[in-house]
């Protein structure tokens, strides 16, 4: 009885050194983005907005912010729809190649920043280059193989007897997919949606190598070029660094139930 | 019916047309166009000349790519060998049934839901010379003054100790769900046997995680090798090369100096890295 105690214990404080672990960064840079500048207290006894201010003060800081909400919808938009069509087909259709849909776990593997030179040239040549257009492409292109993958899973998982009454009813495959399956889905689709969101809304590479003006610079890209001008100014850097990761935090928290259940699987929801 | 299944067959086709196509231009030709690229040369003037294996040849006999291959090797290797126990600690906590669980389950994910360079920044400030709690603390054990990003033994291990935070969880959660699929009967079965933790964990959780094993490490060894932006971000490659694997090589020898035969030859190269891990896993997997 002891002995089981003594666990629980040990378990609880290896618990807390994890949590603190994952946690201490982020504590940090919330404290920085409210300390004045040159405090260097663990924790400061006064705080100001000044940081924030300062960052919502600057016209850059809200085209950035534009163009990757933009980004972000238009990706999430396209690979929903895309992975929609390509995951109903894996899971429901018969067709010679199934095999090889294994390969949508391989692909996400190969490295981007070496597709990454070819497609410099490729826009380029298409015209695509320096665009809105260039970097949703390439992120809807990069997020689809395991957007497609998890979409198969979502609608594997779902029973078939609805849709087959559809389908003898003269109901075609396109609108029992939309119709049935997509509500059906809900959750999965959502899990999805939430994958691309995060990747999206992070990603720096793809905009930095397809974009050459300022004017198209996404968040990420914004924050590189604050750390270049600002050197140390902790104070504005973290402010910006907090307000980017909001959103993705937000949406992960909300979502993290079928999220989780989306890449890890049913057991751990 | 073998009409039916024609038509299901084209049904499928069509479905699936979009992915493949987009796939095919955007992700598989520029691997063929990467490969024709680094045979060729571009000089100055702008005209490209086929130079067969030169930039390969030029690149590793160089003794700053190759100072590149061996750092990213050790940036892999590094972030694995203390991600990886921590991950199976951690993974047999989240397991366990605990109150509140599924709300810290959320939280120990968020480094990785944060951008790479969000984090990056988070962490050039816990380093910061003169108020950075990481660098105090340092001074404090060290008994001097050390500026972290500016040494390079400090500079990797502070961009090793970034990559850990952020692959950890991911690696917890990924073996975690692994050793949900484990019935309780086999560790009840053990324990009647009177077998103890640890021989509980060598014989029977760790030969049934094998291939979530494998799954993740060969997933973590690849996003790690890849990883331009952080480093850049972090020490931008310095001091001197000190940190500055291929994907940074690459990154700036591509993307800041368009020197893009040279950077397509880099991108190879990187991808037979890849394939080396992803063999020498595989036969790990494949042993006893």
């Amino acid at each position: 009885m002891k002995k089981q105690i003594l666990e629980r214990i040990l378990i609880k404080i290896l618990y807390f050194f994890f949590f603190l672990f994952v946690i201490f960064p982020f504590l940090w840079g919330f404290r920085t983005s409210l300390a004045e500048r040159f405090e260097t207290a663990l924790i400061p006894t006064r705080f100001t907005l000044m940081h924030y201010k300062i960052l919502f003060a600057r016209p850059e800081f809200l085209i950035y912010l534009k163009n990757s909400a933009v980004i972000s919808l238009l990706t999430i938009f396209a690979t929903l729809i895309i992975a929609l069509l390509s995951g109903y087909a894996l899971a429901r259709l018969k067709f010679s190649g199934q095999k090889l849909s294994g390969l949508l776990l391989i692909l996400p593997l190969l490295p981007p920043v070496a597709i990454l030179v070819p497609l410099v040239s490729y826009f380029q040549k298409l015209g695509l280059y320096n665009s809105i257009g260039a970097i949703v492409v390439a992120n809807v292109v990069f997020n689809l193989p395991l957007s497609v993958w998890m979409m198969r899973n979502f609608i594997r998982g779902c029973p078939v007897a609805l849709e087959e009454a559809a389908l003898i009813d003269g109901c075609s495959r396109i609108s029992a997919l939309f119709r049935i399956i997509v509500p059906a889905v809900g959750p999965g689709i959502v899990a999805v949606a939430v994958f691309v969101f995060i990747n999206t809304w992070n990603n720096f590479l793809y905009a930095f190598a397809l974009t050459s003006s300022q004017s198209l610079r996404v968040l990420p890209q914004g924050i590189l070029s604050f750390l270049g001008n600002w050197g140390t100014y902790w104070g504005g850097l973290t402010a910006a660094g907090i307000l980017v990761m909001i959103p993705p935090v937000i949406f992960f928290l909300i979502f993290q139930k079928w999220f989780i259940a989306g890449i890890f699987g049913q057991q751990l929801k | 019916m073998i009409k039916n299944k024609h038509q299901e067959q084209a049904q499928a086709y069509a479905m699936l047309s979009p992915m493949l196509l987009l796939l095919a231009i955007f992700l598989i030709s520029p691997m063929v166009t990467g490969l024709i690229m680094s045979l060729y040369k571009t000089s100055l003037s702008g005209i490209t000349t086929f130079v067969g294996l030169r930039n390969f040849k030029l690149l590793l006999t160089e003794e700053r790519f190759l100072t590149n291959l061996r750092l990213t090797i050790i940036y892999v290797i590094g972030n694995i060998s203390i991600s990886l126990p921590l991950a199976y600690v951690l993974a047999m906590l989240i397991t366990k049934k605990l109150r509140g669980a599924t709300l810290l389950r959320g939280i120990f994910l968020l480094p990785w839901v944060v951008a790479p360079i969000v984090s990056t920044v988070l962490f050039r400030s816990l380093v910061d010379p003169a108020f950075g709690p990481l660098s105090l603390l340092l001074e404090k054990i060290s008994g001097k003054q050390i500026v972290m990003l500016a040494d390079p033994f400090w500079a990797m291990g502070t961009i090793i100790f970034h990559s850990v935070w952020r692959s950890l969880p991911f690696m917890a959660l990924f073996l975690a769900s692994g050793m949900t699929m484990i019935p309780r009967e086999t560790y009840e079965a053990a324990r009647v046997d009177g077998a103890g933790r640890w021989k509980q964990f060598t014989s029977i959780t760790f030969p049934l995680t094998r291939i979530h094993l494998i799954i993740i490490l060969l997933t973590i060894s690849l996003w790690t090798m890849q990883d331009a932006e952080t480093i850049y971000a972090m020490t931008e490659g310095g001091p001197g090369y000190s940190t500055e694997v291929i994907a940074v090589r690459m990154f700036k020898e591509s993307f800041i100096n368009f020197n893009l035969n040279n950077g397509a030859a880099m991108g190879i190269l990187l991808l037979l890295l890849g394939a080396t891990f992803m063999f020498i896993y595989t036969r790990i997997s494949e042993k006893d």
